[in-house]
Formats: C-alpha cells, structure tokens, sequence
C-alpha cells in the first residue's frame, strides 16, 4: 500500500481495497505456486523410494504364480517370463526414464497410474477409485463432526473454566488425546462388537446384502460405520476440544473482553461474538495440520474394521509387492493431504478480515 | 526446577522404567522358580487366569505376565533410540534452517514442509515388508528418519526468533562466529524446548510402531507392547476370557504416554512461563 495507508480515513479506500485484493490474489498465487512444487517433490521421493527399496517385485511375483500352480519351472522359461513382465510394466528401462514416463503418463495420460500387477489388467487407478469412496468417507465425516463437536466443547469448558465440571472434562479429554486411535478402535471392537453386541464392529455392510439403494442397505452401511467413525472421533475430538480450551483462555484474558463486560453486553453476545470467533482461527489452522495423521490412522482403522478402503488396498497390495498399486495408494494419500491443507489455507482469508486485508 | 508436571511424569515414568528392568527376572525368580515362563511351549496354551498363571498363558505356551512384563523394555527402547534419532536431525536441520537467510531459508522450509506432509505409514508399511530380519536399532532407526520433518518444523521459528534478540546481536559485535553463537548463545535456551520436543518424539515413535504391529506387518517377531497387542487381537483372547493379555500392554502403553503428557506439560510451562500464568490466572 502507498501514501493511502497514512490517511487517517477509517473506511479503507477505493484505492486501498484494490490493493488489498490483489495482494489476496498474489498469496493465493503463490501459495498455489509451493503447493504445485510441493506436490511434484514429493511425488518423485516417493518414487524413488519405491524404486530403490531392494526385492525385485518380479521375482516375487513370479514365486507366488509357481506357488499357485503347484509346479516348477526350468530357470530359462521363468527368466523369460520375467522378461516379458518386465516390459509389459516398463520395468526394463532405465531407472530415470521411468521417472520420466511415470510422471507423462501421470500428468499428460489422464492419471494412468498403470495396471495392476496382482489384478492385471486391471488399470490401479481404478482400483484407488474404487476404495476412494470408503477412506475419504470415514476421514472427512469423523474429522469434520470431531472438529464441530471438540470446538464447541472446548470453547464451552474453557469459557466455563472455573467449574468442577470443565477441570473433569480437561482430564477425560487429556486421557483420551494419548489414546493411540487403534486402541481406541480395539476396545470399541472388543467391547461395542463382540462382548455386549451393540453395533456390527467388522466389515462395510451386512454379508448377506449387496449394494443397492434400499433403505435396508442404507441402515446397515450407516450402523458399520459408526464404530469405525467414532474411534476415528473420539481421539481427534479431544485434541480439539483441548486446542480450542486453550484459545479460549488465552483470548478471556485480552482487554477487549473486559472492555465487552464493562459495556453491559451480555454473557452470550460476549461468548459468541468476542471469545469464540476470535479463538476460531487459529482452530481453523489446527483442521489443517491434523490432516496427514488422522490419515495414517484412518488407514490402520480400516484395516482394523475390514472395510475395502485404501488402507486396506495398500496392505492387500504390499503381500504382493504390486508396486503399482502401492505407489497409487501413496500418491492419493499426498495429494490429498496437500490439497486438503491449501484449501484451508486459501480458506483463511475468508474468516480472518486482518489477514484479508493484509495478507 | 519445582515444577509438578515434570515430578510426577517423571516418577510415573521412572517407575514403569524399573518394571521394564527388574520385571522379567522378578516374575521369574518370585513366580515360576526353576521354570522358563518365558519359553514357547512350557505350559499348554491359552489357560485362563489362575494363581499360578496371574494373566493366563499365551497361543504359545508362555506365561502371559511374563510376556507383558518383558515387552516393555524393547519398546521405550524403540521409543527412546527413534525419538532422539528424529530431534536430534530435526534440531540440527531445524538449526539450519533457523539460521539460514534469504533464499537458502526458503528452500529449507519448503523442504521441511514438503516432507511433513508424506504420509509416513505407507512409506513405513513399505519398508516393514521389504526388510526380512528386523532388529530393535533398525526399527528404531528407520522411525526416526521419518519423525524430523516434525521437530524441524517447530524448531526453525523458535531460532529465527532468538536470532532477531538484541542480545545475540551484542554477540556477534563481540566477534563470536556463527558456531560458538549456535551452541553458546541460541541453543541453551531452547533446551526445555528440545527437551519437550524430544518427549513429543518418543510418544510418536512408540504410537507408529505399535500402529504397525497392530495393523500386522509389523517388525514380526520384535517382543514389544505393540506386538502382544496385535497378537492378542489376531488370536480373540478376549473371547476365550484372557483380559488381562490385552488390557495390561493397552493400558501399559497409555501409562507411559500419559507421563510423557505431563513432563511434555511442565516442560512447555518451564519454557514458555506465560501459559502458566494465563491458565492459573484464570482460576
């Protein structure tokens, strides 16, 4: 901003909203720009990684084909046949001209990820596409309902803070907070599931149905969900629920609420106005650095509750070495992490007029 | 350092330490006198509870507590070695980072961002399957690798803050070089913060290598809580009436995060004095 800032004008200028607003758009460019490069650079470790951990996928398939069909083969026709394998899955180039290929079929070719090694010919962007539904379902509910629920909690005990009954839920949310997730999920299992029969605790629906918009499958889709989602809730929930206690503190202690009460305002226009939106950002940013781990942990769910997610496409995936698959699993999991927090990021504007106006 | 978090965390820490240590030989020398409670196939397996098997025995014939209580060792090992391999890259990267400027100091947090963001169990997973015969110092230390892209990035603001302090500036007037301001002037004040940083770490390795226990290619054969716990789910033990093999490792596990809780709180109080005073104010 120029000369304009120095006026003393408490309405921001004509001139002034335009800068603002270009300087929102060349954040949002160059936020874009990290996130692009982001996306590239971790692409290629996770290719490398893959590429150069040792065990050759070939061989194993291989072995798994002869342990199937029961009988061995001479060393020329399994040479041969790995060959041919090889070449099919453009495995017999040079390891930095895959690179190149991987990335051109990826970016140019519509997401062709290749086929499958273990459901050949099936294309693996098929496969993520077909377990997509199940993870991202899980993920975004659980997180979303355990960011509104720990939110509004937490905002309530630490306005309340002086009460027995918030100090006993700061020590049922710390307990819960240090619960690893799948323990969570385990005693869910073990106790809901099996011992006193409340909810189905394995499985994505009942086996005896199948899929169809009957109001039949409807319920029992949504009842297997549940348990998967609440331990998903539980642990992420009291981790907000904690961050947000927090805010709100710190935020009671500004002199801006004091001002509040002096004016005669009441106890809820200062709770929802002056403590909780201000307190609100900050949580906003929480959302977006929990993303990667709540991932990693919706994964171990899934398996956990055998739903045909991508956690368990992955670990399906990796008794074969599939390769192909693996590194699709992987690749959705960044890019939707990545994509994930620059939503939230770009998102920040919107809430917050300061960073608004001056960002 | 009066400081009642880090007290109590510690006494509660210190306490699982000499269960972890003494256990084993105290089980065996107190309960099962000439036996080897701790051998496959020296009892029939799955007994239920009883005076002579406290927690039962497990799939293999062993005595259960005897299991529990020589499992814990291995993983705070684990816990320990990948925690200090992750702060201690991520300090020294963080550092870098920190105390770079210009272009090198984006580059650095791009990369620290960058890495952040892989998700790390896949890549784990991967590496779980490729590696035939784990060791304790291999697992421990392929952990660690993936846990300094956290301690970088809450390390390198912390820096660029003590950089921009007057007194650091008064140093380099006096002439001190880049390393003696690092090691004299910027790195002792961070030391509770490393401390509690390091902390966080060792929950975080002993949560991804139970996760991956649990999820069932992990470091198969490693004797650890995360191991008797996948384990004890693979083979229903709740369902034959063998609670305790599955509730004494889940609530071991919990135990030592929750004192790792509580020293990571007094250790953030200790550091940043004005949480203590906004939370206690408000009292």
């Amino acid at each position: 901003m120029t000369a304009n800032s120095s006026s003393r004008a408490a309405e921001p200028s004509e001139d002034q909203q335009q800068a603002g607003r270009r300087e929102v758009f060349q954040y949002a460019l160059r936020r874009f720009g990290v996130y692009l490069f982001t996306l590239w650079a971790a692409i290629t470790v996770a290719f490398f990684i893959f590429r150069l951990v040792p065990g050759d996928p070939m061989n194993i398939l291989l072995g798994n084909l002869t342990r199937a069909e029961g009988r061995q083969r001479d060393a020329e026709a399994a040479e041969a046949i790995i060959a041919h394998y090889r070449q099919i899955f453009g495995m017999d180039e040079p390891l930095p001209l895959q690179y190149v290929n991987y990335l051109r079929k990826a970016v140019l070719g519509g997401l062709d990820l290749g086929p499958s090694f273990v459901e050949y010919p099936a294309q693996t962007k098929d496969l993520v596409f077909r377990r997509m539904p199940w993870t991202i379902g899980i993920f975004t509910t659980s997180v979303l309902l355990a960011w509104i629920v720990g939110t509004g909690l937490g905002a309530l005990i630490g306005w309340l803070q002086r009460s027995r009954l918030s100090k006993l839920a700061v020590v049922i949310s710390t307990l819960l907070q240090i619960t690893p997730v799948y323990l969570v999920a385990l005693g869910l299992i073990i106790y809901v599931g099996y011992t006193w029969r409340i909810l189905p605790a394995g499985g994505p629906y009942a086996r005896h149905l199948q899929p169809e918009w009957t109001w039949e499958f409807i319920s029992s889709l949504l009842t297997h969900a549940v348990l998967p989602m609440l331990s998903n809730m539980i642990v992420i929930g009291a981790g907000f629920t904690l961050g947000m206690r927090a805010l709100m503190i710190s935020v009671l202690g500004e002199d801006y609420l004091t001002f509040a009460r002096a004016k005669g305002l009441s106890p809820f226009t200062i709770l929802k106005d002056y403590a909780f939106r201000n307190a609100l950002i900050p949580q906003v940013t929480a959302l977006a650095i929990i993303v990667g781990a709540t991932l990693n942990g919706t994964f171990i769910i899934e398996v956990l509750f055998q739903l045909p997610g991508l956690g368990t496409l992955f670990v399906q995936a990796m008794g074969l070495r599939d390769f192909n698959t693996m590194q699709a699993v992987v690749l959705f999991s960044i890019f939707a992490v990545l994509t994930l927090t620059l939503v939230v990021d770009l998102a920040l504007p919107l809430l917050d007029p300061r960073i608004r106006r001056t960002a | 350092m009066r400081n009642r978090s880090i007290i109590i965390g510690s006494i509660m820490l210190a306490l699982m330490i000499i269960v972890a240590l003494a256990g084993p030989s105290v089980v065996d020398q107190l309960l099962f006198p000439g036996e080897r409670p701790g051998m496959r196939g020296s009892y029939r397996p799955y007994q239920l509870d009883s005076a002579t098997h406290p927690i039962g025995t497990d799939g293999d014939g062993r005595d259960g507590l005897m299991v529990f209580v020589s499992s814990i060792w291995p993983s705070l090992q684990i816990g320990v070695i990948a925690g200090a391999t992750s702060t201690g890259l991520g300090v020294v990267i963080g550092f870098l980072a920190g105390y770079a400027r210009g272009r090198l100091d984006t580059l650095s947090r791009i990369l620290i961002d960058m890495v952040l963001v892989i998700p790390t169990l896949p890549l784990l997973l991967m590496l779980a399957a490729y590696i035939d015969r784990w060791d304790l110092y291999k697992l421990s230390l392929i952990l660690g690798l993936f846990g300094w892209s956290f301690v970088a990035r809450v390390i390198r603001p912390q820096v660029q803050s003590l950089r921009e302090r007057s007194y650091v500036d008064l140093a380099v007037l006096s002439g001190e070089n880049s390393l003696e301001i690092v090691f004299l002037e910027l790195l002792p004040p961070l030391l509770p913060y490393i401390g509690y940083v390091f902390s966080l770490s060792i929950v975080g390795s002993m949560l991804a290598e139970a996760g991956l226990q649990i999820i069932g290619l992990g470091a198969g054969g490693l004797p650890t809580l995360g191991f008797m716990i996948a384990k004890g789910f693979r083979e229903s033990v709740i369902a034959i009436g063998l609670l305790g093999q599955m509730l004494l490792p889940a609530g071991a596990l919990i135990y030592v995060f929750l004192a790792l809780n509580l020293i990571n709180t007094g250790l953030d109080e200790v550091f940043n004095p004005r949480l203590k005073t906004t939370i206690e104010g408000g009292d």
